[in-house]
């Protein structure tokens, strides 16, 4: 573990959280220096970590404009939603038809803990969901899939804090997960395939309105 | 860039936290030549401060050119007993409830937070219960706010771990928190220790994290670009990458790294080293050149762990231990530790001042008591750090000047030191103690020269004419007791037995009688004497003014290595790095028990089947092998040598253990 490293990830995992939850907004540009006197780390992590995020899709890099964070646009939006409805469904076709029982345990778990939260924890419940994808990523068994998907989940999570404050729609995933997990427990491919892929539109769905709402 | 020989290529920087000073040593890997040494306080409340001015204040002249910083701490062993290690959760799979109640097995877990599950393994790694994940997940939804870390230990996972890795997959699929894995620390089959052992690992992960990222940092500001590496609790080295996952294994790495610098510097394979610190003596065995390794595993503050650690004693007596005398009047050194009375007054004038007004005072006024002053060390960084009034009153009373304890006593009315209620602030080392030790007895000789004598000389004479005695004879009752405590501990330490030297003398007791005639020659007809076949190396600073009577008194010759003061630092960097690998090969026995259907080759991630046990263990011999190599060249191991044993375990179970060791890989830098 280099020190460059262990304050390089540091750096990573906060920048990554302030584009994340908006404390960063898409769009804006990033001052690497002020970056690094909040976040009490030395320029070259940061700078290490912005290369990386760059990778990510997170922040874009420009000649002329220097470092901004990725906005969000339609466009941007249609393609990530073309990609996840297609892979998401898939992946819960193959998690249906490979899920042991440990993973359905996993996903009970999961799932009972996201009906227990109170729909005002948004924090928890988005993470609950983020486990949850997780998990059938890996019931799936596809490790070609998990890396896509990782990639795309790391993408939409931003959207998830844009479409936040207008929606409750978070509360309304308890109700899918829970038909979710019966068909993963039927191993009932078909039907997991179709609930993923009515979960994931509708997520896309909802987000498109409140952006063109938002203009 | 290619090895290098030249001198300038291979210098080393390593570091040993004691109980009392933090020691740096810059070397010549090859030559073994000592370029510069600094030491500072070690700083319990936080050991990483007393590093980073170590790593601040030795003399370098190019950092660029040093090729390994190693370190040696007692971070593990302190964070343990000092309760400051993080909160886990134990989750044993298939342990038996009734049967750790039974033998009140309870409290060598580590961990207040244990939970029973079905599951576990039988002695043929066949499944003996269902794994009960349910149960498992639902407990992690139940506690995962209320610690820091999860740590599995499953029924016979060295033979089969597939319960713990199915736990840990699940666990992780639901929880954040860093998960331990018993089968990854320990292939012995103690379920107690292993369990106890994850437990402690857990509870050290993120506290050695955190001290290796204080090291990096003070090693970045200094410009040194170099692999930093951890002792190990048998002397050898890991890189730090490994220490932050395995920190369990720096127990006791601070004793291992000094038995291994006095090896080092003296060049002798078969000795007893004896390390002399400012709070502690620690004594270690050297064989063959190698720190003889307890087979048991370490114990820490108590509990029992599977961790393999160099075989060691430690006594609280050292250079700073507190002369004083108890409820019955005897003299008593240690086992506090305090700051030297000669040290205290070259700070603050007035602590001499007060010794030789206390010296006019009558003798009934002029207790040993008197000697005692506490003081402030550092002022409490935020005022909420003061709990009570009593804490505001006491460091507003002591920001100025050292005061003696008596007179603290009288400011607050009280009888008793037990009765101020300051323990909170000596353990945050916001307020020290000072008072007579071996080490102001030293200043009054002139044998030791660097703080006041004269006040030294003061204590002293305040201290004998107390007990009616000359400044000579308290001197040598001091001198006789520390060499018969440190003989003693050493008799213990070879033989095993205990002998215990503070009970009232009964008559006819053989075991006293020899003791001191061997000590003292007070028989008038017969003569005993103990014989240390192999010599002493003293190490530490006041090993010079201690050992040499220690090393008379047993028949055998006291060496002092050049550089012996800064020995435990050289011991960072002079120990192997080494990697090692088990595999276990069992029979794989049919379901009723009767007939052996194969053998298993069980790696830590998963298991092959083999016919003839010959083709198993000849897999495992290859295969231990390459782990090994692979993973001691991944940690810094210039050319490891390997080597594999096979051991029977009994029931046609065999431990095949690859041992990779090699000298750290210096000048190759990648």
């Amino acid at each position: 573990m280099k020190w460059i490293e262990v304050d390089t990830q540091r750096a990573y995992d906060r920048i990554r959280g302030k584009i994340i939850t908006l404390a960063l907004m898409p769009g804006s540009l990033i001052n690497e220096q002020r970056l690094s006197e909040e976040l009490e780390l030395s320029t070259t992590p940061v700078r290490e970590a912005l290369k990386l995020l760059i990778h990510d899709d997170l922040v874009v890099i420009t000649q002329r404009h220097g470092l901004y964070v990725a906005g969000i646009n339609i466009p941007d939006l249609e393609q990530l939603s073309e990609m996840r409805i297609s892979l998401e469904s898939l992946c819960a076709r193959l998690a249906a038809l490979r899920a042991d029982s440990d993973d359905l345990n996993v996903f009970e778990a999961l799932q009972l803990e996201q009906a227990q939260t109170p729909s005002e924890n948004s924090h928890r419940l988005l993470d609950l969901d983020h486990k949850f994808h997780k998990a059938l990523v890996r019931a799936a068994g596809n490790k070609y899939l998990a890396r896509s998907l990782n990639h795309l989940f790391d993408l939409s999570q931003r959207l998830w804090y844009v479409a936040m404050p207008h929606l409750n729609f978070l509360f309304d995933s308890v109700a899918e997960h829970l038909d979710l997990v019966d068909a993963l427990k039927k191993k009932d491919a078909d039907r997991a395939e179709q609930i993923m892929r009515d979960h994931v539109k509708g997520f896309y769905d909802r987000v498109r309105v409140v952006l063109e709402e938002k203009g | 860039m290619d090895m290098n020989t030249d001198s300038a290529y291979d210098l080393v920087l390593g570091i040993n936290t004691g109980g009392t000073y933090t020691d740096g040593m810059l070397m010549e890997y090859h030559t073994r030549k000592v370029l510069s040494a600094h030491k500072s306080i070690t700083t319990k409340r936080d050991l990483s401060i007393g590093i980073e001015s170590v790593i601040e204040g030795i003399h370098i002249e190019d950092p660029s050119m040093i090729q390994m910083v190693s370190i040696s701490t007692t971070l593990a062993t302190n964070a343990i007993a000092e309760k400051k290690s993080k909160r886990v959760a134990l989750f044993l799979i298939g342990y038996d409830p009734d049967l750790i109640a039974s033998y009140n097995m309870k409290r060598r877990f580590a961990t207040r937070h244990f939970y029973y599950f079905s599951g576990g393994h039988d002695l043929y790694g066949r499944e003996k219960q269902g794994l009960d994940l349910q149960a498992i997940l639902s407990k992690v939804g139940d506690i995962k706010h209320d610690v820091d870390a999860i740590a599995v230990s499953s029924y016979f996972s060295p033979l089969n771990p597939e319960h713990e890795i199915r736990a840990f997959k699940a666990i992780s699929g639901i929880c954040d928190l860093p998960v331990v894995l018993g089968h990854h620390l320990s292939t012995k089959l103690g379920s107690v220790e292993r369990a106890t052992t994850a437990a402690l690992n857990a509870s050290l992960l993120a506290v050695l994290k955190e001290f290796v990222i204080a090291v990096r940092r003070a090693m970045q500001r200094r410009r040194i670009d170099a692999p930093l590496m951890v002792v190990r609790g048998d002397g050898t080295l890991m890189s730090d990458e490994f220490a932050t996952q395995t920190p369990v294994e720096t127990i006791h790495s601070g004793p291992a790294a000094s038995a291994i610098g006095g090896r080092f510097l003296s060049r002798i394979d078969d000795a007893l080293v004896v390390d002399i610190g400012g709070t502690t003596t620690d004594f270690a065995l050297i064989q063959e050149g190698r720190v003889t390794v307890s087979e048991e595993g370490a114990t820490v503050d108590g509990y029992k762990t599977a961790v393999k650690a160099a075989d060691l004693l430690s006594i609280a007596l050292g250079g700073d231990s507190h002369i004083a005398i108890d409820n019955d009047g005897r003299l008593e050194i240690g086992p506090e530790r305090v700051v030297p009375l000669a040290c205290l007054a070259s700070q603050y004038p007035l602590v001499k001042d007060l010794l030789k007004r206390l010296s006019r005072c009558s003798r009934s006024k002029a207790t040993p008591e008197s000697l005692e002053y506490w003081f402030l060390l550092r002022e409490p960084k935020a005022a909420n750090q003061l709990k009570t009034d009593r804490e505001k009153i006491l460091v507003d009373l002591l920001s100025k000047n050292p005061m003696p304890l008596p007179e603290i006593l009288k400011k607050f009315n009280l009888l008793n030191v037990r009765q101020i209620g300051a323990e909170e602030l000596l353990q945050q080392e916001i307020i020290g103690k000072g008072g007579l030790t071996p080490t102001d007895l030293l200043h009054t000789e002139g044998r030791y020269t660097s703080w006041d004598r004269e006040s030294a000389e003061l204590a002293l004479n305040i201290f004998s004419r107390y007990q009616f005695k000359t400044p000579g004879e308290v001197r040598q009752r001091v001198w006789n007791k520390i060499t018969e405590t440190i003989v003693h501990a050493i008799i213990t330490f070879l033989s095993g037995q205990t002998l215990n030297l503070s009970a009232t003398s009964k008559e006819g007791d053989m075991a006293r009688w020899f003791f001191y005639n061997s000590l003292y020659a007070a028989h008038p007809h017969l003569e005993t004497r103990f014989q240390l076949q192999h010599p002493i190396i003293g190490i530490g600073a006041p090993a010079d003014f201690f050992l040499q009577d220690v090393a008379d008194k047993l028949h055998t010759n006291l060496i002092l290595p050049e550089n012996y003061e800064v020995a435990n630092a050289v011991g960072a960097v002079a120990g192997s790095v080494m990697v090692t690998e088990e595999i276990l090969v069992y029979p794989h026995i049919s379901a009723d028990g009767f007939e052996v259907l194969g053998y298993y080759m069980q790696t830590g991630e998963g298991r092959e089947n083999f016919e003839a046990a010959g083709d198993a263990l000849n897999r495992a011999k290859t295969l231990s092998h390459e782990l090994a190599l692979g993973a001691a060249l991944r940690s810094g191991a210039d050319n490891p040598e390997v080597t594999v044993e096979v051991q029977d375990d009994g029931l046609d179970t065999y431990r095949v253990q690859a041992r990779a060791i090699g000298n750290p890989r210096l000048g190759g830098r990648q």
